[in-house]
């Protein structure tokens, strides 16, 4: 067909509705449905910050159980970070979410919290490391996604400023990641220190040049505008986790907390910031999360690896996890010193056979003077030129 | 001020009761004040200069906001700040003496802050110790002894945490450690209820020595002894400070103002701070004093006097040893030693 034709023709039939493209979100829209998709979110804090009570709150279900007295005065003890992961299927209206809930106890938990946050970010890595590698493969179906899509970094509500501990996790944390801070516990703060402490953890963000999740702003109508808006002044979200129902004082069943003096709302946007924070990484932004994870943080990584790497070479492993090192150090002095033990026994029984030696040495060098000795006798008793020894002579 | 002297200890029990009686408090330097040094520790944020403030009743620390951010990744050391306060609670005087610890816990290894106070505790044990033994005493001798340490514990609601265990374990001996829960208003009701029964449960657990109100041996009194049992059951105290003060018909009430209620800070309901206050300037006062002379500071002062003899017979013993070693080299038969 002739361009002119072609070009009269679709105008025709767009006068008649067109040849159907506009079919194609449709289209798309059944394929994400049946595929349905893979969601990672990780929770980074120090214990007692709420967390898991946030999940199952977000989630309106138990996925994560609260740890008993026993396993919990063990983990003190431990001195380590653990990386959890909770899997679970969510589906709604027919279409299905693998979400991936990947918990870090023993964050900051300890006297000495040097480098914690370094289990968090090889955790990161690790994941991009997997899906990079799996990318490279002859067959590249069924990929296992677990890059983590955002990073909840839970702030313990002192009202004054975030610790050194924080700055440098949230450093580390928010390079590779989609990084939202969120303040715990706020409960425990009135709501003017809490916007103080809210400025203040701004501030030291600002001036940390830490990177957090920025929400695209811009929007098709100005309903979602504003409310990006909302949501991005809100930030660090001031968080309160309940997954029970209390009765309030005007009668009304809301999740919550029930104090003696109020019921604390999670749901209510005069207390806490739960609404917002659900909506950002659910309702309204989850696919944001996703592709800015893909587009812009697992590029990063795959590009940096990629100047250095060639295709198809594994990862050069660091060494640099302290525990492992001192179990080293531990391996290698019960090495030497079992080595040390063998080489003593080895001397020792040198030393054994070289006296040895030299004690027959010495009995063979006093036999040896000893015949020397009578044939000197002989000698002498044949020279003395007696007639018996005429007989020697011969 | 004449400290540990033997008239003191005899007047001293009948101050117990809850109720005060005129006439009860008879030490003798009723005029003058009597000293009594708390020390507070616990990480920033959790309250400890509101405490002071609310517990002085005026503001004597101004609460600062923190470092610049730009050097917010930067750990501030550990200090001491002392602040002296005159009080009078229920007719006597008291000179309070609180030294706060802001930076305590707010690095990333806090190793060195429990060495940090230890070694302030026991200086101020050895300055005792060296007055006791000069030949001319100074009657005017300051006493700077911690009679009581009050340990912020984080409302995490699980249970007690490395650095509290430690701190508490290794100062439980130099002074009375009275574990307090700050910021007590993060926690219901039932999660503060379960919150103290597994914090008792991990102090018995790992044998951590804190202040728990325990019966004088002397005393037969039955009320003091159902007090202490009361006051044992409360442990640990679960604070919430306030510096906001609302006229409430006319009486002034110190208040926290939360978008869904108002937290009273003297509501024994609400918080154990009332109580807490009595039991330190008023009811336990001299229990506190009591234990730091007559049980923590024996206990430092013999340690360290025996510390000394063994010391000095260790080094007696080394020096005897190199002359033993030496002549039992010299009687072994030389070995060749390839």
């Amino acid at each position: 067909m002739s361009a002119s034709d072609a070009s009269s023709s679709s105008k025709s039939q767009a006068a008649s509705g067109g040849i159907g493209i506009a079919n194609l979100p449709n289209q798309l829209h059944k394929i994400v449905t049946k595929k349905g998709t893979n969601f990672s979110l990780m929770v980074v804090g120090e214990s007692g910050t709420g967390k898991t009570t946030f999940i199952n709150t977000l989630l309106t279900t138990e996925l994560i159980e609260p740890l008993d007295d026993a396993s919990r005065r063990k983990k003190q003890l431990d001195k380590t970070v653990d990386i959890n992961i909770h899997k679970a299927e969510l589906e709604e209206k027919m279409f299905n979410v693998k979400l991936n809930v990947v918990d870090t106890p023993g964050f900051g938990d300890y006297v000495d919290n040097h480098d914690c946050w370094l289990p968090v970010v090889d955790f990161i890595e690790n994941q991009y490391e997997q899906y990079l590698r799996q990318e490279q493969q002859p067959v590249r179906k069924g990929i296992v996604d677990m890059r983590v899509h955002a990073c909840l970094y839970f702030i313990r509500p002192n009202g004054h400023t975030l610790k050194p501990l924080d700055v440098r996790a949230m450093k580390a944390i928010g390079a590779r990641v989609n990084l939202i801070p969120v303040i715990a516990k706020a409960d425990t703060l009135s709501p003017a220190a809490l916007r103080q402490f809210k400025k203040r953890v701004m501030d030291v963000i600002d001036a940390q040049s830490i990177r957090i999740y920025q929400s695209p702003i811009e929007s098709e109508d100005e309903h979602s505008t504003q409310r990006n808006k909302d949501i991005t002044s809100a930030m660090p979200f001031a968080i309160i986790g309940s997954d029970r129902e209390v009765k309030t004082a005007d009668g009304r069943h809301v999740k919550g907390r029930l104090y003696p003096w109020g019921v604390a709302e999670v749901e209510n946007d005069q207390h806490c910031d739960f609404k917002k924070l659900r909506s950002l990484l659910i309702r309204t932004h989850m696919l944001d999360l996703i592709s800015t994870t893909e587009e812009v943080h697992y590029d990063k990584y795959r590009t940096t690896q990629m100047k250095t790497r060639k295709f198809g070479e594994p990862k050069p492993r660091k060494v640099d996890n302290k525990k492992f090192r001192e179990e080293e150090e531990t391996l290698r002095t019960r090495f030497t010193e079992k080595v040390k033990l063998e080489e003593n026994r080895f001397r020792q029984w040198e030393q054994k056979l070289i006296a040895e030696r030299d004690r027959l040495n010495k009995d063979l060098e006093q036999e040896h003077n000893l015949v020397k000795q009578l044939e000197s006798e002989i000698e002498a008793i044949a020279n003395s030129g007696s007639p018996n020894t005429k007989f020697f002579r011969k | 001020m004449k400290e540990g002297s033997g008239d003191d200890q005899n007047v001293a029990p009948s101050v117990y009761s809850h109720v005060s009686r005129p006439g009860s408090h008879r030490y003798k330097n009723a005029k003058k004040g009597l000293p009594f040094n708390i020390m507070l520790v616990g990480e920033s944020g959790l309250g400890r200069t509101t405490f002071l403030n609310t517990l002085c009743e005026r503001m004597v620390v101004t609460p600062n906001d923190g470092p610049n951010p730009e050097q917010a990744h930067i750990a501030e050391p550990m200090q001491f700040k002392h602040h002296t306060v005159e009080m009078e609670e229920d007719g006597m005087k008291i000179i309070l003496n609180i030294i706060d610890t802001p930076g305590f816990g707010n690095g990333i290894d806090n190793e060195s802050c429990f060495n940090q106070i230890q070694d302030y505790l026991e200086a101020q044990f050895d300055e005792v110790l060296a007055e006791e033994n000069r030949i001319k005493r100074n009657t005017k001798f300051r006493d700077s002894r911690v009679h009581a340490l009050i340990y912020f514990i984080t409302p995490t609601g699980h249970s007690l945490r490395e650095i509290d265990i430690e701190l508490m374990k290794r100062l439980g001996n130099r002074t009375n450690v009275i574990p307090v829960i700050a910021r007590s208003d993060s926690l219901t009701p039932r999660e503060l209820v379960l919150f103290k029964q597994r914090i008792m449960n991990d102090i018995a657990a790992f044998d951590i020595p804190v202040f728990n109100f325990p019966d004088p041996e002397e005393e037969d009194d039955d009320e003091n002894s159902e007090e202490n049992a009361e006051l044992r059951a409360m442990l640990p105290f679960a604070v919430v400070g306030c510096e906001e003060v609302v006229n409430e018909d006319g009486r002034p009430v110190r208040v926290r103002n939360y978008p869904w209620g108002v937290v009273q800070v003297d509501n024994d309901e609400h918080s154990d701070f009332d109580r807490l206050r009595y039991v330190l300037l008023n009811s336990h006062i001299g229990d506190l004093r009591d234990r730091t002379q007559n049980e923590l500071y024996e206990l430092y002062r013999t340690e360290k006097l025996s510390g000394n003899a063994m010391a000095s017979a260790d080094q007696q013993q080394q020096q005897q040893q190199p002359e033993q070693h030496q002549a039992a080299l010299a009687a072994q038969p030389r070995s060749v030693v390839a």
